[in-house]
């Protein structure tokens, strides 16, 4: 993250099944990461998508199938797999009684984060984040946005080879929306991993190598921009055109026009 | 009111109403858990008719003085009520009118402050006088039984107690919206918290300095005469609950009905009602206001020392951390500070010399059922306080979940956390309460030892319990402490106390005997007490284990 070479990441998704009762949330999925590279994960709501990131972060057991996360199976290693792992979850869930500042030291602990390595990060990040004022008042006193860029600083003081993320621009101001933007690039640049789901069509274009799209729980495509437009036969159109054919929007237009006529 | 505004108003109930519908009858499924909280509602007011109907016979088998002072504690027991129902409409009324999570859509609705004030008046009335109605029915019905009262009684009672709990809301919403005014909603909130603790220990030490047991004491009579005087005048007549009091004690004794009383008790509940939307129309809108401006992000806290790794003690850090700055949590020190010394005074006061056996044998007695007592109470605070730990986590839990600490190690950190101040409160109760019934010998070690044990037990089954059914999404302790999953575990630590206690009965007293007798000790009576000792560790151990095990399964898969 600092410019040095991180050690080999990479995250593998084989077969994987997860399901609620009768229902099947993720279908025998399969996705493969490099390292460096950010792979975006999309689709509409309740594709499953959600299901997934809390089964690569160790949350949610499969039913079947296996992951692998910088080598170690998460069946069988799961300590192994979360301390190479960040997860950034969509909600900003916080100790509301703690400071920021002890609420990082708390995780660094969990992590076993090295000292040198807390106080080389930690300074860093709340001064990008804007956040050094605020590290000793209690995180109940602070806003959405300031909760998620404190869990983004306790997971990118961590140093971990993956990083896995939900809807990372929620209550995000333009400057820091930018700011993690270039935490992702550089993460990827030092051989790191993100994974990365959101519905933010611009965020995936602009940051991800390769795209999934989720759904009904199975991967409708996956592929880097041109192979997706070219499953959506559509050759120059852009990712939300593209989103929108795969996965199957087929009354959109009608609803659309309709809308207009309406006013 | 028109048909818009009954629209409205109804419309305005409805999402409580639905709530609990969905909650006690949930749709496609049998009502079971309803059913089960419903006999277990049923069973309660058997027992406390049960218990009512003894004490107040026995109370009118001492004669006309009996009669008076069954109806004197008929009178407290309204005043009490009425206080306590104030009490708790004012702390809920903070959080229901000023700090609700559906405050954002209600008010930004098209609806007026009357309308508001109707919404909350009448569900703050259902949530906090519901309880306090069904349970004091069963004792209130006690009293007509034993004044063979005519069925207008139950009419009388049961608009006696509406109107009174009316009244008490009417009355805590009205100076909630004044104290809101004057002070910030969270600071409220914590004023009245700690105004409805020192009310608790208050009416504690009210009644134990009483000395109830001393009322019907031949012995305490020459004081008595004077007081009989006192107590034979009407309670309080300048407040809802002395009317009820005296209109009802009226018709117990006389079978005879004060119409003005009546009158009073009828018309109090609506003109408090339109006094509390007045102050509501006032005070309302500047107090939500200041509310949302009220958030301790100026408050500055620790010093920035260098980070040292330690996954234990920043488990013990946090949990330090959080305990000690909810002041709803700590401030419960108080409680049981009270708790303590009421437990210890009681000991003091017990009258062992006109015990009918040898002295020693009674303290060794006590000493021995004291094992049991000290253990309810450190199972009722594990359940205030370990059950819930794993559940107040909330969303945050994913912290842990996603971190390579595992639940195992995650759940043995917080038994070290929790055990040390238990074992520390355990040994302070037997071995004071120890000291002042002179206990020396093979029961004082067994006591403490026992207690210990118990205590380490209950904290594991605490925790155990708090993993199966953690309730990740509970606004607070108190709420989880009334859960299904707590009475489960309060039913199993006390009844595994009860299991430990009635094997060790003879054991235990074999060895008490010969050392009170003799000065010596046996050694089969040993093999007894090793066998005892084996099964309580065989049978602890078993569930320790088994609900631990169970804990951690049902949050790695939570």
């Amino acid at each position: 993250m600092n410019g040095e070479k991180l050690p080999e990441a990479g995250i593998i998704i084989e077969n994987l099944v997860k399901k609620y009762g009768t229902f099947t949330a993720v279908d025998d999925i399969s996705i493969k990461v490099q390292p460096g590279q950010i792979f975006g994960f999309l689709g509409p709501n309740g594709a499953g998508k959600t299901t997934t990131i809390k089964l690569l972060a160790g949350l949610l057991k499969p039913d079947s199938g296996n992951i692998i996360i910088n080598g170690y199976d998460i069946a069988e290693d799961p300590v192994k797999c979360k301390l190479h792992t960040g997860h950034i979850p969509d909600r900003p869930f916080l100790y509301e009684k703690l400071t920021g500042d002890e609420f990082l030291r708390f995780i660094a602990s969990l992590y076993h984060l090295p000292t040198e390595t807390f106080d080389k990060n930690v300074n860093r990040l709340l001064d990008l984040f804007d956040l050094t004022d605020w590290q000793s008042h209690l995180i109940e006193s602070y806003s959405h946005g300031m909760r998620q860029k404190l869990i983004m600083t306790s997971v990118f003081m961590l140093d971990t080879p993956s990083i896995i993320v939900d809807e990372p621009m929620v209550g995000l101001d333009p400057k820091s929306a930018r700011i993690v933007k270039e935490l992702f690039k550089n993460h990827a640049r030092v051989g790191g991993s993100i994974f990365l789901s959101t519905h933010s069509l611009e965020i995936a274009e602009e940051l991800c190598g390769q795209i999934a799209i989720i759904l009904n729980g199975r991967i409708k495509a996956v592929g880097d921009m041109a192979t997706l437009r070219q499953k959506a036969s559509l050759e120059t159109s852009d990712l939300e055109e593209v989103f929108l054919e795969l996965t199957e929007a087929e009354g959109l237009t009608e609803v659309i026009s309709a809308l207009k006529n309406m006013e | 009111m028109s048909v818009l505004q009954y629209g409205i108003r109804r419309a305005l109930l409805m999402p409580m109403l639905l709530s609990a519908k969905n909650r006690f009858f949930p749709p496609g499924s049998w009502p079971i858990k309803s059913m089960g909280a419903g006999i277990f509602c049923l069973v309660l007011c058997l027992v406390i008719y049960n218990v009512t109907l003894r004490v107040i016979t026995y109370f009118h088998e001492q004669d006309e003085l009996g009669v008076i002072l069954s109806l004197k504690i008929f009178q407290m027991t309204w005043i009490l009520i009425f206080a306590m129902l104030i009490f708790s409409c004012m702390v809920s009324a903070v959080s229901s009118v000023y700090l609700s999570q559906d405050n954002e859509i209600v008010f930004s609705a098209p609806i007026t402050t009357p309308e508001l004030y109707f919404m909350r008046y009448t569900s703050n009335t259902i949530y906090t006088s519901w309880m306090m109605i069904v349970f004091s029915l069963p004792l209130f019905t006690a009293y007509g039984i034993v004044f063979h009262t005519p069925p207008l009684y139950w009419l009388l009672m049961v608009i006696t107690l509406v109107s009174m709990a009316c009244s008490a809301t009417c009355l805590g919403l009205l100076l909630t919206v004044i104290l809101v005014n004057l002070f910030p909603a969270r600071h409220t909130k914590d004023i009245i918290l700690y105004l409805s603790l020192c009310f608790g220990v208050l009416i504690i030490f009210f009644i134990r300095l009483l000395q109830p047991e001393n009322m019907v004491n031949p012995g305490e009579y020459g004081n008595f005469i004077e007081y009989l005087s006192t107590i034979s005048k009407p309670a309080a007549p300048y407040i809802p609950a002395g009317w009820a009091a005296n209109f009802l004690s009226l018709y117990l004794l006389d079978l005879e009905i004060d119409w003005l009383l009546l009158g009073l008790l009828l018309l109090t509940p609506f003109a408090l009602y339109f006094l509390g939307e007045g102050a509501m129309r006032m005070w309302f809108f500047p107090g939500y206001s200041k509310s949302q401006e009220s958030f301790g992000g100026h408050n500055k806290f620790g010093n920035r020392r260098k980070y040292k790794p330690g996954t234990w003690q920043w488990i013990f850090n946090k949990e330090a951390k959080i305990f000690a700055r909810d002041s709803a949590e700590w401030s419960q020190l108080f409680m049981i500070a009270a708790l303590v010394v009421i437990y210890l005074y009681n000991f003091k006061l017990l009258p062992i010399e006109r015990a009918a056996f040898a002295e020693e044998y009674i303290t060794n007695l006590i000493a021995f059922l004291n094992i049991g007592l000290a253990g309810f109470i450190i199972t009722s605070l594990s359940a205030r306080f370990v059950f819930p730990s794993i559940g107040e986590e909330g969303g945050a839990f994913y912290h842990i979940r996603s971190s390579p600490l595992s639940i195992r190690r995650f759940l043995m950190y917080k038994y070290l956390f929790y055990v040390v101040p238990f074992t520390f409160l355990s040994l302070t109760l037997v071995i004071i309460s120890n000291r002042i019934l002179h206990i020396e010998g093979p029961m004082w070690l067994i006591s403490i030892f026992t207690n210990l044990f118990i205590t380490w037990t209950v904290v594991a089954l605490a925790l155990g319990f708090g993993s199966v059914y953690a309730d990740f999404k509970s606004e607070n302790r108190t709420v989880t402490m009334g859960s299904m999953g707590a009475i489960m575990f309060i039913l199993t630590a006390t009844a595994l106390q009860i299991v430990i206690i009635f094997i060790g009965a003879n054991p235990v007293y074999r060895i008490v005997r010969r050392w009170l007798n003799d000065h010596v000790l046996n050694l089969s009576d040993l093999y007894f007490l090793i066998a005892w000792v084996l099964i309580s560790v065989v049978i602890s151990l078993g569930l320790v284990i088994y609900y631990f095990r169970k804990g951690i399964h049902t949050l790695e898969n939570s």
